[in-house]
């Protein structure tokens, strides 16, 4: 099932004196995400993630194409029952307490109270219930973020940068919500410009560039495009072995009894393997060397 | 409920916020004031204190309606608190009316509030004081009313300052703007009449709720006035909400 479609979906902002100028934050994007989906919306700051998601949640009108959530308009309130959302650095009402907040939420959502409990210890914020949020820190903030988007137990959720502001055990407790969200069969769309995060949890990724989505494939696929190079480490090989894979290979280090030879090609190294495993030598590791998503998508900007 | 959720949230919002606090003790400094002028009144002293009174908390709860109404639905705007409202399955229509109607609670808390205190200092004078006195109040709610939907109009799409500026203005305004009919009459161009009667019948008219002088010099206000000048409030407040969720459903954030 489709839960959400973009076609050609474009979106221009009025700029300058008058708003005179046109400034094209996002042009033609098609994209479809499928149920149960971890779908990372990658980009460099200002590559239009942010309207996608505005676009998404019915904040700002398409100027061209059509865009359509569980195979409806997203200014349906109905189909807002379905979506969680965080926003990037989320700020709330200074001086609501975070349960007056939550309560706020969850009468919003027709649900009962006993779930803003339930929330407060998933994102471990039960300590700070009764503390006006204009306290908080920029963490405690994005906590109290993730639990607004998941009080309605939505269906699909939007996250819009939701490693910002935290600290490792702050990302590795969002990464753990996330991948959760997937057991419990939801979507997840969420934009980063942090490629690790997205690296370890996204089904597919989406690479948007200048308004423009400029790959869109499974992690593991983008990444198998993209060895970069392979490392061979080798134990106990003969001298004249290891002077002959040194013509092959475009770098070679050395340490006590170990050479790394470094190759571009597969062949190359099933020549190393096959040279060691003749004259007796060891194999100790076969390593490839991918470009991080980040060289990956630095690749485009460039 | 969605409609309760956004007038519970705007009136705790707003009650905690200081300039609301400030406000009402500005009030109670400025009727405690009447303590000073007590012997300069020379047996006038119960009318004065009356119209120091009302003028104060009419003075007070203006003043929240303007600074609190215009930052009200642009503050959502800036801190961008209003994505994740509208993100949720709330109509922009309800946003409005909800954020009116918090704000107008909180203003009728306001008041009753100072009213309180007004009524606190005139025992405290042993000044007689009956029912009557709350009828200017009653007016000033309606008042209030207006003013209330002039500043969230205003905030769908100015900023907060240029908000409370307009509103201040037109609150300004709508006290003379009988001067503006004795002008239509008086213009000699009929083009001049037209514009004049125009804006007199666009522009509230806010002169219509101060009654305060009246009540306080024990003139008797018809009942059909009374009737009127509520049903006048109620009819301008709606348009200018109307206007507001016109505006408001348009906009993109």
């Amino acid at each position: 099932m489709v839960v959400i479609k973009a076609e050609n979906l474009t979106r221009d902002y009025k700029v300058g004196f008058g708003g005179l100028r046109r400034l094209r934050a996002l042009d033609s994007l098609n994209l479809e995400i499928e149920k149960g989906e971890i779908f990372g919306f990658l980009g460099p700051n200002g590559s239009g993630k942010t309207t996608t998601i505005k676009l998404l949640l019915g904040l700002i009108k398409p100027t061209a194409g059509r865009i359509t959530v569980f195979g409806r308009s997203p200014a349906d309130t109905a189909i807002k029952k379905k979506i969680g959302y965080l926003p990037e650095s989320p700020y709330f009402y200074d001086y609501l307490t975070a349960y007056e907040f939550l309560y706020f939420c969850a009468q919003v959502f027709g649900i009962k109270e006993d779930r803003i409990d339930q929330l407060l210890k998933l994102v471990d914020m039960e300590e700070a219930r009764n503390v006006q949020m204009r306290n908080f820190s920029r963490g405690m903030l994005q906590r109290i973020g993730v639990a607004q988007a998941l009080l309605g137990e939505p269906e699909l959720v939007i996250f819009d940068e939701p490693m910002g502001g935290l600290d490792p055990i702050g990302r590795k407790e969002v990464r753990d919500i996330i991948l959760n969200l997937r057991k419990e069969g939801k979507t997840v769309f969420f934009s980063s410009h942090i490629l690790s995060d997205a690296e370890m949890i996204c089904d597919r990724v989406g690479i948007l560039v200048k308004g423009k989505l400029v790959k869109i494939g499974k992690t593991t696929q983008i990444l198998s495009e993209e060895i970069e190079s392979i490392e061979v480490t080798v134990r106990n090989i003969p001298e004249a072995i290891k002077e002959e894979l040194r013509k092959i290979a475009v770098g070679v280090l050395e340490s006590d009894n170990k050479v790394m030879f470094i190759v571009q090609k597969e062949e190359e190294r099933d020549q190393i393997i096959k040279s060691v495993a003749n004259s007796a030598g060891e194999i100790v590791s076969v390593i490839p060397r991918r470009k991080t998503l980040e060289e990956y998508f630095m690749s485009f900007v460039r | 409920m969605r409609i309760k959720a956004i007038i519970f949230n705007t009136f705790i919002e707003s009650i905690r916020d200081k300039i609301l606090i400030i406000l009402i003790i500005l009030g109670f400094l400025l009727m405690a004031s009447s303590k000073i002028i007590q012997p300069l009144a020379l047996g006038e002293e119960s009318k004065i204190i009356k119209d120091l009174g009302l003028s104060a908390i009419n003075l007070i709860t203006v003043l929240i309606a303007i600074f609190v109404g215009g930052r009200l639905i642009y503050k959502e705007v800036e801190k961008r608190t209003i994505y994740i409202v509208l993100a949720k399955p709330i109509k922009r229509w309800e946003f409005i009316l909800g954020k009116y109607c918090g704000l107008f609670l909180v203003l009728f808390v306001s008041l009753l509030i100072l009213a309180i205190g007004f009524f606190l200092v005139l025992l405290l004078m042993n000044i007689s004081a009956d029912f009557t006195l709350l009828l200017p109040l009653l007016f000033l709610l309606f008042e209030l009313s207006i003013i209330t939907a002039l500043a969230i109009f205003f905030s769908t799409f100015v900023t907060p300052i240029g908000a409370s500026i307009f509103t201040f203005i037109l609150y300004f305004i709508g006290h003379l703007t009988r001067d503006l009919k004795a002008f239509a009459v008086m213009a000699k161009s009929p083009i001049i009449k037209v514009i004049a009667d125009f804006f007199y019948y666009i522009l509230p008219n806010l002169a219509n709720f101060n009654i305060k002088g009246m009540v306080v010099h024990n003139v008797i206000i018809p009942p059909p006035l009374i009737f009127f000048t509520i049903l006048y409030g109620i009819f301008y407040t709606a348009g200018l909400l109307f206007f507001s969720m016109l505006v408001f459903q348009r906009k993109d954030f």
